[in-house]
């Protein structure tokens, strides 16, 4: 090609794009927000934040072990269900895995006093009776993310003998103090918790995106700036406008269970020391003996690799696995790398253990 | 718009020259542009709020924001109360009441629709997939 035709390609390209910009940027800015979490699924338990929802089976035989995804207490469980083609749910339920899961909404003002034991001690041994009787199967699998990972971590640890029989946590820290700006910024000497949950109620759930963004204060204006860029993509902006809506729909928090996480956690590092207390139960991580695949990301800036990493040596399971994959807190579950990385890999680690 | 492309242009042309001399991988397109420069912003930002005073003065500040917001509703719900009228706290207490209220109505709806499932033709059970799949490794091995 000649260097004439390759300047009036490139300029070719350059018009076309930038016309296409300027007339999907307006698309853009009329469009509502992204529809997500399409795949059917039914509401089989709804008690003030908690949901317990039940995926429809698309295979013709599943099976045997039910599998709950317990979400993050801070975010919608839709992340795992973003759109068609960029979905675990939709991805498990072709493999004839039979999905429920834990997600949360907004707590109301009268679910302030909720703490953590409330969700580990109550919500998820409910959760897993509902699913055990919706089921007809007294066995189930749990696969927690982020802060979900810590709630079956804690519960796994309280209820050796129940009837969780595998578990993976995903993105799951266990060591606090290696929680990096996080742990600097809750830092006891300086911060006054409990003039602060008493004053709120309910943590807003600004503060909790606020944290969030303190850590990358340049990715919302990179993501605005590669949007710009991409605007002509459509593939590009459906899955930025899904992503943006999960970032969007960050949840409050009840004050209490902000507050326990806080102190029993964070300060205190009582899950790692494996001296939390739960109702009168002492949730010590080797007490865990059933198999247990724990699943890192290199590039986590919210639950650092250094917070992530201990959990294998805490735990008392002889069956366990480790998978550390590039990539960071959120794409590791949704996103191009997930499909071809993480899913595959959870999803033939659980096919063995399920039946 | 014509001189935008066509400095858009000759930056493409200089960086393909500069690619063909140096025989270097500098950023290829403007999206690793923007990632080096992402990548440049969050790790000064994390060096600057990443002290023990940079939490000190976050945290003070915030127990500041706390106190005004404590005495300010505290002044505000008097005020309103002086007035007669409803506070926030009054307006959310009733709403969640009414949540309730709905919730129960919810339930004694579903209880009713099942108490009359002799009158009206039931609705489908939905049939389930059999608990009986095996995992590929396994089914392979026993058609083997």
């Amino acid at each position: 090609m000649s260097e004439q035709t390759q300047i009036a390609s490139q300029m070719r390209e350059l018009v076309a794009k930038t016309l296409q910009r300027g007339q999907k940027g307006f698309d853009y800015v009329r469009s509502g927000s992204a529809p997500v979490g399409l795949t059917p699924k039914e509401t089989i338990y709804d008690r003030g934040t908690l949901q317990l929802y039940h995926y429809l089976p698309t295979a013709d035989e599943v099976y045997r072990i039910p599998l709950i995804i317990v979400m993050a207490t801070t975010n919608k469980g839709f992340l795992f269900d973003l759109m068609p083609g960029q979905s675990m749910v939709e991805y498990l339920l072709r493999l004839g895995f039979d999905v429920y899961m834990i997600d949360w909404d907004p707590p109301s003002m009268g679910e302030k006093g909720l703490g953590l034991s409330d969700y580990t001690q109550d919500f998820l041994p409910n959760c897993i009776e509902k699913v055990q009787q919706d089921a007809g199967v007294a066995d189930v699998n749990i696969l927690g993310y982020c802060q979900g990972g810590v709630l079956s971590l804690i519960y796994a640890a309280t209820h050796t003998d129940g009837p969780l029989k595998n578990l993976v946590c995903l993105t799951t820290p266990v060591d606090s103090h290696q929680m990096g700006l996080f742990r600097l910024w809750a830092n006891e000497e300086f911060m006054d918790l409990d003039n602060m949950v008493e004053t709120l109620g309910i943590i807003p759930a600004d503060f909790i995106t606020n944290s969030f963004e303190m850590l990358r204060p340049a990715q919302k204006l990179a993501g605005q700036m590669r949007l710009w860029d991409q605007l002509w993509n459509d593939d590009f902006v459906k899955s930025y406008r899904a992503f943006q809506r999960w970032g969007d729909e960050t949840l409050p928090l009840p004050g209490q269970y902000h507050k326990d996480c806080t102190k029993e956690l964070m300060w205190k590092n009582n899950l790692f020391k494996g001296e939390l207390l739960q109702n009168g139960k002492v949730a010590d991580l080797n007490n865990i003996k059933i198999p247990l695949m724990a699943v890192m990301a290199e590039h986590d800036h919210i639950a650092p690799y250094g917070s992530t990493k201990p959990l294998l040596g805490l735990v008392g399971s002889t069956d366990k696995n480790e998978l550390v994959l590039k990539g960071g807190h959120v794409s590791l579950i949704a996103g191009p790398n997930a499909t071809k990385r993480m899913w595959p890999k959870v999803s033939d680690w659980l096919e063995e253990r399920s039946v | 718009m014509g001189c935008i492309f066509a400095l858009e242009l000759v930056k493409r042309r200089e960086w393909e020259k500069k690619v063909a001399d140096n025989k270097q991988t500098p950023p290829a397109d403007f999206s690793e542009l923007v990632t080096e420069w992402e990548r440049n912003i969050n790790e000064y930002s994390n060096q600057l709020m990443g002290t023990p005073e940079f939490a000190k003065s976050m945290n003070q500040f915030q127990n500041m924001q706390m106190a005004f917001q404590k005495s300010f509703s505290v002044t505000m719900a008097q005020q309103l109360a002086n007035f007669n009228m409803p506070s926030r706290d009054d307006i959310v207490a009733i709403s969640e009441q009414l949540t309730e209220i709905e919730q129960r109505l919810a339930h004694i709806e579903n209880a009713l629709a099942k108490t009359n499932v002799g009158m009206e033709r039931p609705a489908p059970e939905r049939k389930r997939p059999a608990r009986t799949k095996k995992p590929p490794t396994k089914q392979k091995a026993k058609a083997e």
